[in-house]
């Protein structure tokens, strides 16, 4: 059995959003919320149902763990907003969650392998 | 990245408005570029917004992950909660101001309480390595003597078991400043005495080696609070002297703050021993001293068992040895021990029945809202939630009760201090202290729990969805059987309460019955020390005396006047041995020196023979006085019948440092007994000596006055001024206030526990009021169906009291059974007092009764006055 990678949209994988928003302000460089959802969203070519909402809980958990720093600026549209940036320890923690998804991706493909 | 996390979540709860704004900023920043990304696309605006919104999803559901995200949940919980309780309290104040008033005097009283305990009892001595301060003494048979100088100074060269040995005698001295003479008092010390305390002087120095030695220049050392009040702090006091008995002495020091301002002693100057004192027949000196670092007592005690023995051929009393006690031990008294843990239990039981009075109220009040709480719970608040509200409530009761309470600690400490100072060891600082805080805390604590937890357990644990039904008819009746039983348990540890206090109100009544022996009305007394300087020599002593008797009785208003050492009541300083001639068996008797006024100005009757006259002075024949006890004794041991006329040998004290010597006397009287000791203690078999005949320096002068002795005070000074200008009055006491004192003891826990059972029975008393009251109320509608259907206000009256009486009785008898068990611990302070005393323990049956049915009146005349018509109408 393969991962199911049909046109159906699948929701963000649990705790992989983390990851997700990490990886985008390492490529992209800071950013605001809209552009960090609409990036990701991108990036999955519209595969993954992301409510783009959803992404503000965690941008606030990752500012908590100090990962991202925020600072304000404005917004395309005139407002004031938020620009979000990785910080060196989100630099490193990105390392780390990355090592982290390639372990547990290997580790479900060699299950999914000894299996069938 | 913990701390951070959780730093930044306490700023985060204290910002809450600001982030709220800031992420609804965020939100509007995000649609409007998702609507305008939109119409770049194509759509339309209507479209764009409708597209934007679907793609951010559930806004207010967002916003409460976001929130989730970055506060502490249970602390927000708990701020709610407090102000929710707060307001709660604030709108029922009656409660909250008698549950926080029972709090606060619980509390308050404990933490008073515990400063005492802690001072007297747990904190070490305030001075450095306490445990190795110790007192030496000689050990006879009896109990702990005092010893000799020339044994001390044996004791003082074992400087490999003591690094420090100091004698310590009480001394006085007129302070000469312009007017009357002051009398201050000081202490004769060896040059190390300080050392044995660890302490160092604030300014100068204290005694160099050598200074308590002949021919060493007079010097003291003042007590902080002397130098505050008698040279008002005066930095440059080194450069000054003090005037004692109108010798100059420098001086070299003043000790810091402290201890020492409790102490009597205001100066410290060395005790430099004179010739005649240099012998191993005086027992006149306790010293105290410092062990050596690494020595221990047991050490100690070893070295001073062989130093004995080596000493076996110089002291001649064959079974007295060395003893060493610790310090601290001897500092407190076995009575003052066991008042104290009297006390400190009393009030433990006065902070239970608080509790549970305010635990009863918070049910109360939990039964009234077990409808609230079951509507809550109906609509998912989760159990903890509810426990952790009712929580919060009793958290704010109980916090604002333990802040009043240690307001009401420093007030009480305040007010009690001085009035304690006397019974309490100078050591004792009572203050509210780190520790004595943290006791306050610990009690909080303990309050909360026992006011808050478990109640609230109640409350909720009942069964909600029944509640919700029967709520707004009667009380639930597990709520109500638990607050009979607490109200049983009030009543219960209060009748042990009252019980402990009649005893010792019973026993203090019998002690104050005592006959003294001596007529105690219409007496003044005073002290004085003749300088030795001013009065080198016995005789001019004696000519004091009859000079000072003959000017105080030609003073108006004054009966009669009398010069004696020592005063009824107070003690007798000398013990010796009387024998009789060729009979080598003894008596040890109490030595009195009194003057030939003193029988008659105390009105202490003659039983035979004659008294003290006159005639006996110095150079007439030796003679002696004994009491009625003694008199029975020479006849119980020597088969003397008739001791009037017979010869017996004492040694007879010498004037000043001079020693006693071994004097044939002939008894000339025996006298009824005074009471020499305390009123408690039996009559001691005492020697009455001329005081003309055996002078002393420590004198007290005793007067009978014709009207209230306070009026003759002045005339009695001026006397006294006309003989000696510079001799000061020390001491003055009626013999009242003597016998007042002596009886202190027994006085201050009497009153203390008084003071606590009475507080105990008023809140059982509150407690019972408080379960009737409320069953009335909550029985309104049954009371009045009852009526409508006939009962009369009697049997109403009847039903509410048989529920008061049945708690009160079962109270009494569970009270009964635990004062049964628990007077024992008073044994030791109770005189002639049975520890099971029935009438002691009726009374206080009684009385607890009387206040509780006073209680149970008020609720039971409120349910007769219910009013069928109304309560039907309201309720039906």
């Amino acid at each position: 059995m393969a991962v199911n990678m049909s046109e159906q949209k699948t929701d963000v994988p649990y705790g992989t959003l983390d990851l997700l928003i990490l990886k985008t302000l390492d490529t992209m460089g800071p950013m605001h919320g809209y552009r960090i959802a609409r990036r990701i969203e991108q990036v999955a070519e519209n595969l993954v149902r992301l409510n783009q909402g959803s992404i503000y809980p965690a941008l606030i958990r990752l500012e908590e763990q100090g990962w991202i720093r925020t600072k304000w600026g404005t917004s395309e549209t005139g407002r004031k907003v938020k620009f979000y940036s990785l910080t060196r320890a989100g630099a490193k923690q990105l390392g780390v969650e990355v090592a982290n998804w390639e372990r547990a991706t290997a580790l479900v493909a060699r299950f999914l392998g000894a299996e069938s | 990245m913990k701390l951070r996390l959780a730093a930044a979540r306490l700023r985060a709860l204290f910002r809450k408005r600001r982030l709220d704004g800031e992420l609804e900023g965020e939100i509007l920043g995000h649609l409007e570029m998702a609507e305008l990304d939109g119409m770049a696309a194509g759509l339309s605006a209507e479209e764009a917004r409708r597209e934007a919104r679907r793609r951010f999803g559930g806004i207010e559901h967002m916003k409460e992950d976001h929130r989730d995200q970055r506060s502490v949940r249970w602390m927000e919980n708990l701020l709610r909660d407090v102000r929710y309780g707060m307001a709660s309290l604030a709108r029922n104040p009656g409660f909250a101001a008698v549950t926080i008033g029972l709090l606060a005097l619980g509390i308050g009283a404990n933490t008073a309480m515990f400063s005492i305990v802690d001072a007297v009892l747990l904190k070490p001595l305030p001075f450095p390595e306490p445990e190795r301060m110790v007192r030496v003494w000689e050990d006879p048979p009896g109990g702990r003597n005092g010893t000799t100088t020339l044994t001390f100074l044996d004791w003082k060269r074992q400087s490999d078991t003591f690094e420090a040995l100091s004698v310590e005698c009480p001394t006085r001295a007129a302070l000469t400043t312009d007017g009357y003479p002051v009398r201050a008092s000081g202490k004769l010390v060896s040059a190390d005495y300080f050392q044995v305390f660890g302490v160092k002087p604030q300014i100068g120095r204290t005694f160099a080696p050598g200074e308590d030695q002949p021919g060493a220049a007079p010097v003291v050392v003042l007590s902080h609070a002397f130098w505050q009040t008698q040279f008002a702090g005066d930095p440059d006091v080194l450069k000054r002297d003090l005037v004692l008995d109108g010798e100059p002495h420098r001086i070299i020091g003043v000790l810091p703050a402290g201890s020492f301002d409790r102490d009597e002693a205001a100066y410290w100057k060395p005790m430099i021993f004179a010739p005649d004192q240099l012998n191993r027949g005086q027992h006149w000196l306790s010293p105290i001293g410092r062990l050596r670092a690494g020595v221990s007592l047991a050490q100690a005690r070893a070295r001073m068992t062989a130093l004995r023995a080596s000493l076996k051929d110089v002291i001649y009393q064959k079974d007295w040895g060395f003893a060493v006690d610790p310090f601290a031990e001897m500092l407190v008294g076995d009575t003052l021990r066991r008042s104290i843990y009297l006390a400190f239990g009393a009030v433990l039981m006065v902070l239970l029945i608080a509790c549970a009075n305010v635990a009863n109220m918070v049910l109360a009040k939990g039964a009234t809202r077990q409808k609230e709480m079951a509507l809550r719970a109906a609509l998912g608040a989760g159990r903890g939630r509810l426990i952790g509200q009712l929580l919060a409530e009793s958290l704010v009761l109980c916090v604002l009760g333990g802040v009043a309470g240690i307001a009401a600690a420093y007030l009480i400490l305040h007010a009690a201090a001085p009035l304690l100072a006397a019974s309490l060891p100078f050591t004792a600082d009572l203050s509210l202290d780190l520790r004595v805080l943290g006791f306050a805390a610990l009690a909080v604590m303990a309050v909360l729990i026992l006011t808050g937890l478990l109640p609230s357990l109640q409350t909720s644990f009942g069964r909600l969805s029944s509640a919700l039904n029967q709520a707004a008819r009667g009380s639930s009746s597990s709520s109500a059987a638990i607050r009979r039983t607490i109200v049983i348990g009030e009543v219960a540890a209060s009748v042990v309460l009252i019980c402990g206090a009649a005893l010792l109100f019973k026993s203090l009544a019998k002690l104050q019955q005592v006959d003294v022996g001596v007529r105690i009305d219409h007496v003044i007394t005073m002290s004085a020390d003749l300088p030795s300087a001013a009065y080198p020599s016995p005789e001019s002593a004696a000519r004091f005396y009859q000079a000072v008797v003959q000017r105080l009785e030609a003073v108006p208003g004054v009966e009669r006047a009398s010069v004696s050492q020592g005063l009824p009541l107070q003690g007798v300083q000398w013990g010796e041995y009387m024998t009789l001639p060729g009979v080598k068996d003894f008596i040890l008797v109490r030595l009195k020196l009194v003057d030939a006024g003193y029988f008659g100005t105390l009105q202490i009757p003659l039983d035979s023979g004659r008294g003290i006259e006159d005639r006996d002075r110095a150079g007439s024949p030796p003679v002696v006085v004994i009491n009625r006890e003694l008199a029975r004794d020479l006849s119980g041991k020597f088969e003397m019948s008739n001791p009037v006329g017979r010869t017996v040998s004492i040694d007879v004290p010498g004037y000043g440092p001079i020693p006693e010597s071994r004097t044939k006397l002939e008894i000339v009287g025996v006298i009824r007994n005074e009471r020499t000791a305390g009123l408690e203690a039996p009559p001691e078999l005492v020697a009455y000596i001329p005081l003309a005949q055996a002078p002393r320096q420590d004198i007290k002068l005793v007067v009978r006055t014709r009207n209230e002795p306070a009026g003759a005070v002045s005339g009695i000074r001026e006397a006294v001024r006309q003989i000696d200008p510079h001799l000061p009055l020390g001491d003055l006491l009626t013999m009242e206030q003597v016998k007042e004192q002596s009886v202190l003891w027994a006085k201050q826990p009497t009153w203390v526990l008084g003071a606590f059972a009475g507080v105990a029975a008023l809140m059982a008393a509150l407690g019972l009021y408080g379960v009737l009251a409320h069953a009335v109320t909550q029985q309104r509608r049954e009371i009045g169906i009852r009526m409508a259907l006939g009962a009369q206000q009697g049997d109403v009256v009847a039903r509410t009291l048989r529920s008061a009486v049945s708690m009160l009785v079962m109270g009494l008898a569970v009270g009964l059974a635990g004062a049964f068990a628990l007077t024992r611990a008073l044994k030791s302070l109770l005189f002639e007092v049975s520890a099971l005393d029935p009438v002691a323990l009726a009374v206080a049956c009684v009385l607890m009764t009387a206040i509780g049915g006073l209680a149970a009146w008020i609720p039971a005349n409120r349910a007769a006055r219910v009013d069928p018509m109304t309560v039907l109408r309201n309720e039906g």
